[in-house]
């Protein structure tokens, strides 16, 4: 079985094939509007179905190449064992599928580059999306009528009526996979910046499905800008790369990275530029501090979407580059990535506190847990950072779609509508339970058995002790604190939810009464993907599987070892397998769980068992909730040093454009007719037409003189014979006269 | 031109004469072709030119009057013999073409063939 | 030389030589003979004088290929036919064929339009062929003698033909001003002949040229001697030209052209502007040719009047080249060129500009017939300079004029056979009357586009092949002469566009004169308009048969 072939089949097969449900779908949706009608709900629902049979069956392939690489690179084998200390490159196929132009020595090709990192990734975005899928066939039920819109403004006042789109849901859903497998399997960073700003497309199709909200457009307008924003770092980031390497395939930067920076390899201030170039993008797709604020706003859109693409798979794309791209980012670097992760876990966890909209609990979580895996992966923590990528898509997912299932009960996002609800809705609240505790990261660090989060926040604490260790100034000391404190602030916003929405007594009694169990298609996925989270972090009994096996295998050179930063050289970055001595697993261990407990104890005495109130709390910290219930002023603060000043130029120069452009140009089009038609008349019309005139005339004059000639007299025309001779005559003697003479 | 006319008086009867001769025939009948109304003093006209070039052909071809000059040999007579022949044919049917006018234009007056013109 | 050597001579010559070689003619004289003699015989009275003149053209058209066939037409030898009277070359080959042919297609003509059922057939015929024969006789003279007597045999059946429709008074007035127009000038050629006859001495083109040459005239003009003697030859020459610029409706001699156009019929017409043209200018090729480039030739055997044997006469050096014919016949060619130049530039002038008033639409063609000869004279002007430094360029000159000749002929006939069926089905020939026909005689009018355009000189069409030919031999010559005529050709075919597509658009885009009847043309005369137009299209889609068979022709007039 030669996997140079089969694997690049396999994943690509596994990539295109939502490409061709999107096909399918859009051109079948648009058919019918071509002929004047829209799409009937019949053929609607089927577009759903083919989608999802797409995602499933690219899961299938993804199950079918994880397999196959299995049985080629058996886990454990290839480990380089111990510490060699020695540039090793993890087993990977890398080529082109379709080359696309070159241009000198830029080679655009479609390529991909496989290895253990790649296929684990396709499995679970595949299976999210396939779950995701399943999920909306009962959640996006009511597109399948005519929708009555109570949230948007119409003109007369009433609520707006319109036909569902349930295909379009889809629709964008599968174009979204597509785009995100294709950032997965890239064999390129031009490649995968094309895929990243089409995911990025399709996340603004999805949060703005509801078009005529405006709040569900400005949202979507808002998270395209911001991540516009860091991609624009992201392309400083790729061209200095490409102007000192040469190219972009990743299967020549990695080598290349691994001479030294002075025998053909690149400067070492090169690198630094490229890493945050590169890091900029990713602090824009992964909505770390500063450019976070487009995430809790993008829950406009319809919960699956929250689900899929903000919580488990587009926020992963820039964990994920930061992961494949590692080799490019040097000590100084990580370092950076790791204090902006910090920044944010911290911030993000402290806004949660306060949100009362339940999605965006879960998106301030979602933007604190992606600040946790830039932290790991900043601090050395390759695999632990990536571990946390996967576990937290399944629990987040899980998360987002329990809470989906709420809003479809009770019809309302707000958490002070909500109460008690696990009586009515068991299925979605211990599915919920579950997923908080795998966030939360429980387990019993003793015995090392516990939720999937247990495993991999245990795994980024205990590299971060690591890194604390060997960097003993006191500033490095907080990059350990802080996530101890983010994981206590976890435990404490995300038991306030689950307390808030399921347990106590209903606030609201109409919507309780209202509340009903999510239908089968909703629930089942629930219970997948809780499994999963609780045993994703698991070892498979009896060999070696497991994801952090798995990553392991797909470490990358540069990562197996203790490195020191060069402009500062003081900064160590600690090898990943010195966090797993003992000395070091044993504090961190204790330390996580007994912060988790903490969070856990303080929400349960607050909105269970009522011990601390809470308005009492917020009374007396008003300024500090002031602060964070506005979510730290950040979109205002934005609004103030960028909106407004953009808008204000805009307007300047459309004056400018108004008053003085336009009118210049008018002027010159007053002028220019005026001559051309002075030229007209006075050339065109007068001189050259004037003249043809003439000389057509006198040419008729003279043909018509001429017919004069031809008097019809015999006798002169005797007489022109004479004369003609003589006339003849005497020229021809004149000639020769001359001649003679001559 | 005068000059020439004296020398030729004074000279024995020779080619130049004779082309004297043919020259006034010549002159004699293209004047009468322009000037003459009647169509029969037309065709005089035409007699009188072709008899002009005749005379000249056969002084032309004159052995006797050309001495050692006569190169054109029984050309000269030939020529014509043939002219007199053509003359006469064309003559014929001159007078024919003649005929026919005077039978649809009612008179040999050439000045009422003014019909065509332009 | 014995008086009995002289008849053998005679008769060898004849009968070996030149006979063989006349063969075309040969029938048409007895087709003539038949024609005039069948209305004695009872059985010969009842049959139709079409098949006469039909059998005897086609005869003669088959006999007019050359013994040797038409592969070999380019090495065929200069023959001189009947002690030097005619001359059997390459275009005589050509012209026999076009003559040949345009009377095929004119007997077929008058036939279809009822022409030669009016008046007498066999009358027609008989001057048809009689016209035809003097136009072969002009084509290959060679002798003063046979220049006058083709141009009288060709031009005194014409003054019938334009006359023959009885009781017609601008018939009779035409054939009136055209005969006597004609013999005025014949008489005048006549003249000229007789003093270029006298002034060189002999009667015989090629020796004419060889005394020519022999005169030093570089040496008389340079010493300014003997100008009596050159101003006769200025005289004479002109005298000549005089004869043939009648012939070709050449400007000031062309008064005649349009008066018997207009006056005679449709069809006679045509055989005006196409046979004698093509004749007058094959006469001309000879006649300058044999002043520019003579060749080598043996002597006429006429007899001697001198009784000594041994007694020689001027002979002709053995070989042409021991005298240098370039440089002594330099200022002939210059005058032949310049005189024949500008006729050529006014003559094509004066006839595309009067033809602008016109309303009758033969006489349109009449004056369109006087341009084309202009621009037909043009090539033989190069002829004329190049003939003494470089005989391939004067060669291409000649192919060119026969491709132009070629070409007119198709173009000329389908203009005049339109006209002819049109004045049968409609009865007039005013190009007013001839609006909206578009509608009622589709293909006939579809035929008159592509004529007029031909004539007009409009690719894809034959007439641009022919002006394209003649203008490329003018622009190759590069001598400021020729390049002047090109500037004035080009300038008056632009010109002509005018009055070409009057006709066009009358018959087009003009609404249907209220005084027309409705028009019945019957199948056949549409079939023979298209059969003629069609060569148009052919011949410039295919020019290589004609191209090739002008170019095989002109070879060898050259030593």
């Amino acid at each position: 079985m030669d996997l140079q072939t089969w694997l690049p089949l396999l994943l690509g097969l596994a990539w295109l094939l939502p490409l061709a449900s999107f096909a399918i779908v859009s051109i079948g949706g648009s058919l019918p509007q071509i002929q004047g009608h829209h799409a009937s709900y019949r053929s609607q629902k089927i577009a759903g179905v083919v989608a999802s049979a797409a995602c499933g069956a690219s899961f299938l392939l993804s199950l079918l190449a994880m397999a196959i690489w299995l049985t080629n690179h058996p886990l454990g084998a290839e480990h380089p064992g111990g510490h060699p200390g020695t540039a090793h490159a993890p087993p990977h196929y890398s080529g082109d599928f379709y080359s696309l132009a070159s241009f000198g020595d830029l080679h655009l090709a479609i390529g991909y580059y496989i290895d253990t990192l790649t296929v684990t990734m396709f499995c679970m975005v595949t299976l999210i999306a396939t779950c995701v899928h399943v999920y909306s066939w009962g959640y996006m039920h009511e597109e399948l009528a005519d929708v009555v819109d109570n949230e948007v403004a119409t003109r007369d006042g009433k609520a707006l009526h319109r036909p569902g789109r349930y295909h379009r849901f889809f629709q964008y859903l599968s174009l979204f996979t597509f785009s995100m497998l294709g950032v997965v399997i890239a064999g390129n960073l031009a490649m995968v910046f094309v895929f990243w700003e089409l995911v990025g497309i399709c996340s603004y199709f999805l949060i703005g499905f509801y078009i005529e909200r405006p709040s569900a457009t400005n949202a979507a307008n808002k998270a395209f800008i911001v991540n516009r924003v860091g991609d624009f770092g992201m392309l400083i980031g790729l061209m200095t790369l490409w102007s000192s390497l040469g190219t972009l395939h990743f299967d020549q930067i990695f080598p290349q990275l691994a001479e030294p920076a002075s025998a053909g390899g690149l400067s070492y201030p090169l690198l630094v530029v490229a890493g945050i170039g590169l890091f900029c993008g990713c602090i824009g797709k992964s909505a770390q501090f500063p450019l976070h604020t487009w995430l809790p706003d993008a829950m406009e859109g319809p919960t699956p979407v929250s689900a899929l693409v903000h919580s488990a798979t587009m926020v992963a794309a820039g964990v994920y580059l930061v992961g494949r791209c590692y080799p490019i980012f040097v000590p100084e670097v990580l370092l950076v990535i790791a204090v902006v992760g910090a920044i944010t876990l911290a911030m993000a966890a402290t806004i949660a506190i306060t949100a009362v909209d339940i999605k965006r609990v879960l998106a301030y979580s979602t933007i604190s847990q992606l600040g946790y895996m830039m932290l790991s992966l900043g601090l050395g923590g390759w695999v632990a950072g990536l571990f946390h990528l996967i576990t937290h898509a399944f629990f987040k997912s899980l998360l987002f779609l329990c809470s989906g299932s709420v809003i479809h009960a009770v019809h309302t996002n707000d958490l002070r509508e909500m109460g008690g609800l696990r009586k009515k809705m068991p299925w979605t609240a211990y599915t919920m339970l579950v997923g908080c505790l795998a966030i939360i990261g429980a387990g019993v660090p003793a015995w090392g058995i516990g939720f999937s989060g247990f495993f991999s926040k245990d795994a980024i604490l205990e590299q971060a002790w690591s890194f604390a260790g060997a960097n003993p100034a006191p500033v490095y000391g907080l990059l350990l604190w802080v996530p101890v404190a983010g994981a206590m602030l976890t435990a404490l916003y995300m038991f306030r939810l689950w307390y808030l929405t399921f347990a106590g007594e209903p606030r609201n009694a109409d919507r309780y009464a209202h509340a009903h169990e999510s239908p089968l298609s909703m629930i089942a996925p629930l219970v997948l993907l809780a499994t999963l989270a609780v045993s994703i972090g698991w070892v498979w009994p009896f060999s070696e599987l497991s994801v952090t096996s798995l990553l392991e295998q797909a470490r990358p050179a540069g990562t197996q070892e203790t490195v020191q930063g060069e402009w500062l050289s003081s900064l160590t970055i600690p090898d990943e397998h010195l966090s797993h001595a003992p000395e070091i697993q044993v504090p961190a261990g204790w330390t996580t769980f007994s912060a988790a407990m903490g969070g856990l104890l303080l929400a349960t005495m607050t909105y269970l068992w009522k011990w601390l109130r809470a308005e009492e709390i917020r009374q007396s910290f008003r300024p500090i909730h002031s602060f964070l219930w506005n979510q730290w002023w950040f979109d205002e603060l934005y609004d103030w040093t960028l909106v407004k000043p953009t808008l204000w130029l805009s307007r300047f120069f459309a004056s400018i454009d108004h008053w003085l452009i336009d009118p210049l140009v008018h002027g010159i089009t007053h002028v220019s007719r005026l001559v051309a038609r002075l030229l007209d008349s006075l050339l065109d019309r007068r001189a050259i037409d004037g003249s043809l005139h003439t000389l057509a005339d006198q040419t008729w004059n003279t043909g018509l003189s001429l017919r004069q000639l031809q008097s019809g007299s015999l006798r002169q025309y005797v007489l022109f014979l004479v004369a003609g001779t003589l006339g003849l005559f005497a020229v021809a003697s004149l000639y020769w006269k001359f001649a003679v003479a001559g | 031109m005068n000059f020439l006319l004296a020398n030729l008086l004074s000279e024995p009867v020779g080619v130049a004469h004779y082309m004297v001769v043919g020259a006034v025939l010549f002159t004699c009948g293209i004047v009468c072709m322009a000037t003459k109304r009647n169509a029969l003093g037309v065709l005089m006209g035409v007699e009188l030119v072709l008899n002009g070039a005749n005379i000249n052909l056969i002084a032309m071809g004159s052995p006797y009057l050309q001495g050692e000059n006569a190169t054109l040999g029984l050309d000269g007579q030939l020529m014509a013999l043939f002219v007199i022949v053509l003359a006469a044919a064309e003559a014929a049917v001159l007078l024919a073409i003649t005929l026919n006018f005077y039978n649809s234009a009612g008179s040999v007056d050439i000045d009422q063939a003014d019909q065509l013109r332009g | 030389m014995t008086f009995q050597s002289l008849v053998d001579n005679l008769v060898n010559d004849t009968l070996q030589v030149s006979l063989p070689l006349y063969w075309p003619e040969m029938v048409l004289c007895a087709t003539i003979v038949l024609l005039l003699l069948a209305r004695l015989i009872k059985g010969f009275s009842r049959v139709d004088p079409f098949l006469y003149a039909i059998v005897g053209t086609i005869a003669a058209l088959a006999l007019s290929a050359p013994t040797d066939g038409f592969a070999t037409l380019d090495q065929l030898q200069r023959t001189e036919l009947f002690t030097g009277m005619l001359v059997y070359d390459g275009v005589t080959v050509y012209l026999r064929l076009v003559l040949l042919l345009f009377a095929v297609l004119m007997v077929v003509l008058t036939k279809l339009t009822g022409l030669a059922d009016r008046i007498e057939g066999q009358d027609f015929y008989v001057l048809l062929l009689g016209a035809t024969l003097g136009m072969c006789i002009m084509a290959s003279a060679n002798h003063l003698m046979t220049i006058f007597l083709g141009v009288e045999m060709a031009s005194v059946p014409s003054y019938v033909l334009v006359g023959i429709l009885r009781g017609r008074r601008r018939a009779s007035e035409a054939a009136l001003k055209y005969a006597i127009f004609g013999a005025g000038a014949a008489g005048v050629m006549l003249y000229g002949i007789s003093l270029l006859a006298g002034l060189l001495g002999t009667a015989h083109l090629p020796t004419l040229g060889l005394q020519l040459a022999q005169l030093d005239l570089p040496g008389m003009i340079a010493e300014g001697q003997e100008l009596g003697t050159l101003a006769a030859l200025v005289l004479a020459g002109l005298m000549v030209g005089v004869g043939l610029a009648f012939k070709l409706s050449a400007v000031p001699f062309h008064f005649w052209c349009p008066d018997a156009f207009e006056g005679g019929t449709a069809e006679v017409a045509g055989f005006l502007s196409v046979a004698s043209k093509a004749a007058a200018l094959a006469l001309l090729v000879r006649v300058t040719l044999a002043v520019c480039a003579p060749q080598a030739s043996p002597l006429p055997q006429t007899a001697m009047l001198s009784e000594d044997p041994t007694a020689t006469v001027v002979t002709t050096p053995e070989r042409s080249s021991e005298i240098p014919l370039d440089t002594p016949l330099a200022p002939v060619r210059t005058y032949v060129a310049l005189f024949i130049g500008i006729v050529a530039a006014v003559t094509c002038t004066f006839g595309n500009l009067a033809a602008f008033g016109q309303t009758n639409i033969k006489r349109m063609l009449a004056y369109s017939t006087i341009a084309h000869a202009g621009y037909m004279m043009m090539p033989i002007a190069a002829v004329a300079l190049l003939a003494g430094s470089s005989p391939e360029g004067a060669e291409q000159a000649v192919a060119s004029l026969l491709i132009y000749l070629g070409v007119y002929l198709f173009m000329n006939l389908a203009a005049f056979a339109i006209i002819a069926f049109l004045r049968n089905a409609i009865g007039s020939e005013e190009i007013e009357d001839y609006g909206g026909l578009i509608s009622s005689a589709p293909v006939v009018t579809a035929c008159m586009v592509v004529v007029m355009a031909s004539l007009l000189g409009i690719p894809p069409l034959a007439g641009f092949l022919g002006k394209f030919a003649a203008f490329a031999v003018l622009a190759q010559a590069g001598t400021p002469l020729t390049l002047t005529l090109l500037v004035i050709a080009g300038l008056n075919t632009v010109v002509s566009l005018v009055y070409y597509w009057r006709v066009v658009q009358t018959m087009c885009l003009r609404p249907e004169p209220a005084t027309r009847g409705p028009l019945t043309l019957g199948l056949t005369p549409v079939v023979y308009v298209v059969l003629v137009t069609l060569p148009l299209f052919l011949l410039f889609l295919f020019p290589a048969p004609l191209t090739n068979l002008a170019r095989d022709a002109a070879t060898q007039l050259f030593p």
